[in-house]
């Protein structure tokens, strides 16, 4: 009965909270397609799409709220600005927390614990350059009802959130499957060395690895921040999902993490339709348990390459 | 052999040396200090750090003003002792607040402390301050429980949740004229007692209560809840339609429960408590969510009464920024121990005689006059109601005038 109560809406808003987390998630599965290696400073690759956003459109937007077409473009640039931040801070990350260890053939947990300092150091920093408290970014459109499906209402927000994510989502899609940057991307993940002999540029890729994720973390970043604004601990929880998002699709595997994104989503909205809201995660990682009892490698297998 | 002795040994006794002349130099000076005049330090304990550093630091300017006033003597005319004032940070938190206790109990110069300024905190280091016969006043700790404890030294100078609470039931049955409300809270134990309270007093009242708990989310350092928890919560609250919703939590994550409200097209009216009586409420929420929203408190709005202009000036003076959420309150705290310190006379006082002190003292303050029940709660109380006009939070009036 709660059950089949409001089930479109959270349906509706569940794939809201999805494309964010299979945005994020991208960046985990596809680090650990090229290295093997979670990187847990992602959420920190998050925040700072999140605050670059903020900062750019702090600057050209002010107070006075934008309308029409001009609405579209400072979504565009938030977007685009949000990804930039995001692009840089995981480059950085790459350069200074993971490469010196793979030029010493550091252990994997080195890499772990070098990727967890640098998110302490990150979200710190950020907290004392930026404050404590929320920062709002310039309402660039009234957020509101715009229509419904099965009677569920749809959020300007959520058809900004989905159209955006989408873009982005088919692109990369495109670019591991089509282009030379994909092609050596897939290479590395199947078998590095054998790729690195056949003349395949591991730092480089590895790198552009690296800024595709940061990419889409940044402009998750930023589309979470429309919402619930930007401060120094919001990449925490929403990275985590995210993380729980590819491994629930299959770790290393591109469309697994968007359908696990998407899949998390809607189950921990449908979850406490008959619990409360303090049941959530309970629900969420009951389910994630689950499934990985019956399939350990995730829904969709883990292979970057094959699946791709 | 006898070259490295003298080596280590020369440097070793000119240490001594010096260490003796300190030693000599500061007995001396403390010794005639304490012959005319014997100093006392009141210190206040609250978060300093952290997610919640503001709310402590509205109260930690008004102590340091309350005992700059004293020695100067612009407060109590010319008085028999020093004090000195010293800040503890306990993060708010209940695991950091017994240590930083311990750390105030072992200053032996330490008289009375203002604070904790946390309910939780407060829980967790009481027993302490209880053992070492310290006075405690609160200037914010709002838990009911914690003057059910036999905490002969615990004081606070607000109504509990047991007044806000129904206070804010009241305000929303008799005031609004709601049959169903919606409550949240967020988990912490200051909101859980609250909620408590309010859905008592409201289905007493004849209305029908539906209560959901929603952690407070980590993006808002109050909880380990997850932001996107808003939406499917805004979703079941809004099918329920009911007219008032009434959040016990505090202003960040009220501001996210508000907008995703809002954007599900949720008319109701909101209501919350203390916690949310911050401007950040309006700014994080953006003021055409915010209006509307009535906050109450057990504290009156400062900048009303004509006696207070020069308390608001002389803090922001010091602060730095302008008196906030129980910086009044806080003062009126150091305000009625110095007071109770005068009464006690010349004579070198002692934590006990505070305590006993406290029981029986009277003061005039700035929010209310200062009057101890036997369990350390305040005598009398009135919670005010607040409301989001144009981006400003004004002041409405005492429940029980609104209600009439």
């Amino acid at each position: 009965m709660c059950f089949t109560q409001n089930f479109w809406n959270l349906v509706v808003s569940g794939l809201y909270d999805g494309f964010l987390y299979a945005l994020i998630a991208l960046g985990y599965t596809l680090v650990y397609g090229v290295l093997q290696l979670i990187n847990f400073a992602h959420s920190e690759v998050f925040m700072s799409g999140g605050f670059a956003s903020y900062f750019i459109l702090h600057a050209l937007v002010g107070t006075n709220q934008p309308t029409g077409l001009a609405s579209v473009g400072y979504v565009a640039l938030g977007v685009l600005g949000g990804g930039a931040g995001g692009a840089a801070i995981a480059f950085l990350l790459e350069r200074v927390a993971y490469r010196p260890l793979r030029r010493r053939n550091a252990p994997r947990l080195a890499f772990l614990i070098s990727a967890i300092g640098a998110s302490y150091f990150l979200y710190n920093l950020a907290g004392k350059e930026f404050g404590r408290n929320a920062l709002e970014i310039p309402t660039l459109f009234t957020n509101g009802p715009v229509f419904s499906v099965f009677g569920a209402t749809v959020q300007t927000i959520y058809v900004v959130t989905a159209i955006a994510a989408l873009i982005m989502l088919v692109i990369v899609d495109r670019v591991v499957a089509m282009t030379r940057l994909g092609k050596g991307i897939r290479a590395v993940a199947q078998d590095a060395e054998t790729a690195s002999l056949m003349g395949v540029p591991i730092d480089r890729v590895i790198s552009q690895t690296f800024i595709i994720g940061g990419l889409l973390g940044g402009a998750a970043g930023f589309l979470f921040g429309l919402n619930a604004g930007v401060i120094f601990t919001m990449g925490f929880t929403p990275a985590l999902k995210a993380f729980t998002a590819a491994v629930l699709g299959g770790i290393g595997n591109i469309r697994g993490a968007v359908l696990g994104g998407l899949l998390l989503g809607i189950v921990e909205n449908l979850g406490v339709a008959c619990t409360q809201a303090s049941w959530r995660d309970v629900v969420a990682f009951g389910i994630l348990v689950l499934v990985l009892l019956i399939r350990p490698t995730g829904l969709l297998g883990e292979q970057l390459g094959r699946a791709a | 052999m006898k070259r490295s002795i003298a080596r280590i040994g020369a440097p070793v006794a000119v240490a001594a040396l010096a260490l003796t002349a300190m030693g000599g130099a500061g007995l001396a000076s403390a010794s005639t200090s304490h012959a005319s005049q014997p100093t006392y330090t009141i210190a206040y304990e609250g978060p300093l750090s952290g997610g919640n550093a503001q709310l402590g630091l509205n109260m930690k300017f008004a102590v340091q003003l309350a005992v700059s006033q004293a020695n100067a003597g612009t407060t109590f005319g010319k008085l028999a002792f020093k004090l000195k004032f010293l800040a503890a940070d306990d993060g708010g938190s209940a695991t950091q607040s017994p240590s930083t206790a311990q750390s105030l109990i072992g200053n032996k110069s330490v008289i009375a402390v203002v604070g904790p300024a946390f309910s939780g905190a407060t829980k967790a280091a009481e027993p302490l301050f209880h053992a070492a016969n310290l006075a405690t006043v609160s200037p914010s700790a709002t838990n009911p429980a914690l003057a059910t404890q036999g905490w002969s030294n615990f004081f606070r100078v607000v109504a509990d949740d047991n007044a806000q609470g129904p206070g804010d039931a009241t305000y929303a049955v008799k005031k609004l004229g709601a049959k169903k409300i919606y409550t949240v809270d967020d988990a912490s134990s200051y909101a859980v007692g609250l909620v408590q309270a309010f859905d008592q007093k409201a289905q007493q009242l004849g209305a029908t209560v539906t209560h959901q708990e929603a952690p407070g989310t980590t993006q808002c350092q109050a909880g380990t809840g997850n932001v996107q928890q808003y939406g499917a919560l805004a979703t079941q609250i809004q099918s329920s339609h009911d007219p008032v919703t009434f959040y016990a939590g505090y202003y960040c994550d009220f501001a996210l429960l508000a907008k995703a409200l809002r954007a599900d097209g949720y008319s109701g009216q909101l209501l919350s408590d203390d916690g949310s009586l911050d401007p950040h409420y309006v700014s994080e929420a953006g003021t055409s969510v915010a209006s509307g929203t009535v906050i109450s408190c057990a504290c009156t709005n400062l900048t009303k009464a004509k006696a207070d202009t020069t308390f608001s000036s002389k803090f922001k003076k010091l602060a730095g920024f302008a008196v906030g959420t129980y910086s009044a309150e806080a003062y009126d705290a150091s305000n009625t121990i110095i007071a109770t310190l005068k009464k006690l006379g010349t004579a070198s006082i002692k934590r006990s005689a505070v305590v006993k002190g406290l029981h029986s003292i009277v003061y005039t303050g700035l929010t209310k006059t200062v009057h101890f029940q036997k369990n350390g709660n305040i005598a009398g109380s009135t919670v005010y109601e607040y409301k989001v006009e144009n981006g400003n939070i004004v002041e409405l009036g005492p429940v029980n005038q609104l209600v009439g």
